[in-house]
C-alpha cells in the first residue's frame, strides 16, 4: 500500500556547511501544486464514514483491475446548518495501466459517474496530464489537461480547463534549500482571474511554504520531522474576504506495521486515520472524525486487498 | 362564649405566628441569604454543566487522538522485544 510507504525524502541534498553554494546548479522544485504535500499528507488523510472495501488484481506486471465496494451515509450539501445524511452504497469498478512512461487510470460508479486519468511522459522534460470527470448530470462533467515542463532548476505547467480555464505556473529554486514560485488563471466561464505566489523551505528536518493568492488566501505550513517515525505538521489559513481563520496541528506515525494519523483543527474538529498492515497485501483501515461544534461525528472501517 | 373566646385567642395565635414568619422571610438578612443560594446553586449549575462539556470533548478528542497512539507504540515495543528475545535464543 503506498500509504503504508514513507513520503520520498523531497529535501534536496544540503551542501555541506564550508561548501560554497554552486548557484548553476539548483536542484529541481518540486510541482507548483504539490508545493505544501507534506503537510498535506498529514493533515489531510482520506477520511471516510461507514464501511469500503477496495481489492486490485494485477492481470500482468502492467494492468490491473480494481473493485471497490463502499457502504455508509453519505452527506448531502443543504442550506441548514444541520447535517442532513442518506445512507447509500455503490460499486467503482477500475481499470489501471500503469508504466513508467504511460499512466492510465479509469474508474467507473454505479451511479454513472467516470473518472479518467492520463499521464503521459511526452518527451525526457515535457509531460502531460489530463483529467476528467463524467456524470449523467448536466453541467457537471469536468476536464482538465496539464502540459509540465521540467527544467533543470524549474518547473512549469500550463494548464486548460473545460469552461474556458487556463491557468500558468513557475517555480524556481532560489537556492538548494529555497524555492519561490508564481502562478496566474483564468476562468472564462465565470470571469475570473487571479495571481498567486508561492514560497517553499525545505532542509531534510522540516518543510515550510507559504502561498498568497488573490482570490483572498493566505496559507501558510510548517511539518518538522521529528524522527524517521513521527513527524509533525501544523497550517494556518486565513481568507482575506471571507474573513475565516483555520489552524490545525497534526501527527504522521510511521511504524512498522501501520500508520497512524491524527490532527485537530481550530474548528473543533478531531479526526484520526489508522493504517495497519495485517498481513502480505492486507490493509486494515479505521477512520475517526468528531466535530464538536457540529455534534458531527464519522467512524468508519475498512479493508485494503491487494497491491 | 368560652369556647368562643378559646377559639378566637387560638386563631390570635396563628396570625400572630404566620406574621413572625412571614416577617422573617421578609428581612433583609434571609432576603440576601436566599437570593446568594439562589445564585450559589446558578453558578454551582452553570459550572458542573460546562465542566462536564469540557470533560466529554476533552475526553472524546483524548480517545481519537491519543488512545491510538499509546495502544500502536506500546504493540511495536512488544513486538521489538519478541524479536529481540528471537534473536538471543537464535545464537
Amino acid at each position: 500500500m503506498a500509504g503504508l510507504v514513507p513520503p520520498p525524502p523531497t529535501a534536496p541534498d544540503t551542501p555541506k556547511q564550508n561548501e560554497r553554494v554552486d548557484y548553476l546548479n539548483l536542484p529541481c522544485p518540486i510541482p507548483y501544486d504539490e508545493i505544501s504535500r507534506e503537510a498535506y499528507m498529514s493533515l489531510k488523510p482520506e477520511l471516510f464514514e461507514g464501511m469500503r472495501i477496495d481489492f486490485t488484481k494485477g492481470l500482468n506486471q502492467k494492468f490491473s483491475l480494481s473493485h471497490s465496494v463502499t457502504m455508509g451515509p453519505t452527506e448531502i450539501p443543504s442550506q441548514s446548518t444541520e447535517t442532513i445524511k442518506i445512507p447509500t452504497a455503490q460499486y467503482e469498478f477500475g481499470a489501471n495501466f500503469l508504466d513508467p512512461k504511460l499512466m492510465l487510470v479509469g474508474r467507473v460508479l454505479t451511479d454513472g459517474r467516470l473518472n479518467a486519468r492520463v499521464k503521459c511522459d511526452l518527451t525526457e522534460n515535457l509531460s502531460l496530464k489530463a483529467n476528467s470527470q463524467l456524470t449523467n448530470e448536466p453541467h457537471m462533467s469536468h476536464g482538465m489537461a496539464s502540459f509540465d515542463y521540467k527544467g533543470k532548476d524549474f518547473r512549469s505547467q500550463f494548464q486548460l480547463g473545460n469552461g474556458a480555464l487556463f491557468g500558468a505556473n513557475y517555480i524556481q529554486s532560489v537556492t538548494p534549500n529555497l524555492s519561490v514560485g508564481g502562478e496566474v488563471f483564468w476562468a472564462g466561464q465565470h470571469r475570473k482571474s487571479g495571481i498567486g505566489y508561492a514560497a517553499r523551505y525545505n532542509t531534510d528536518k522540516m518543510v515550510a511554504t507559504g502561498q498568497v493568492a488573490s482570490t483572498g488566501v493566505v496559507a501558510m505550513s510548517y511539518v518538522q520531522k521529528v524522527s524517521d517515525k513521527v513527524s509533525l505538521a501544523s497550517d494556518f489559513m486565513y481568507n482575506y474576504l471571507s474573513r475565516d481563520v483555520t489552524a490545525s496541528f497534526g501527527y504522521d506515525y510511521i511504524l512498522r506495521q501501520c500508520r497512524l494519523r491524527g490532527k485537530i483543527d481550530s474548528n473543533g474538529v478531531a479526526a484520526a486515520f489508522l493504517e495497519e498492515r495485517l498481513n502480505m497485501g492486507l490493509n486494515f483501515i479505521l477512520s475517526a472524525e468528531i466535530d464538536h461544534r457540529k455534534k458531527d461525528y464519522k467512524f468508519g472501517f475498512g479493508l485494503t486487498v491487494g497491491e | 362564649m368560652a369556647s368562643e373566646g378559646r377559639k378566637r385567642v387560638a386563631v390570635g395565635n396563628d396570625k400572630e405566628e404566620q406574621g413572625l414568619i412571614t416577617r422573617l422571610s421578609q428581612s433583609t438578612v434571609v432576603q440576601k441569604a436566599k437570593g446568594l443560594a439562589n445564585d450559589g446553586s446558578y453558578v454551582a449549575k452553570k459550572l458542573v454543566k460546562s465542566t462536564g462539556k469540557a470533560a466529554w470533548i476533552f475526553g472524546t478528542t483524548f480517545l481519537i487522538l491519543v488512545v491510538p497512539i499509546m495502544v500502536q507504540t506500546d504493540r511495536e515495543q512488544q513486538v521489538f522485544e519478541y524479536e529481540s528475545q528471537q534473536a538471543i535464543l537464535g545464537r
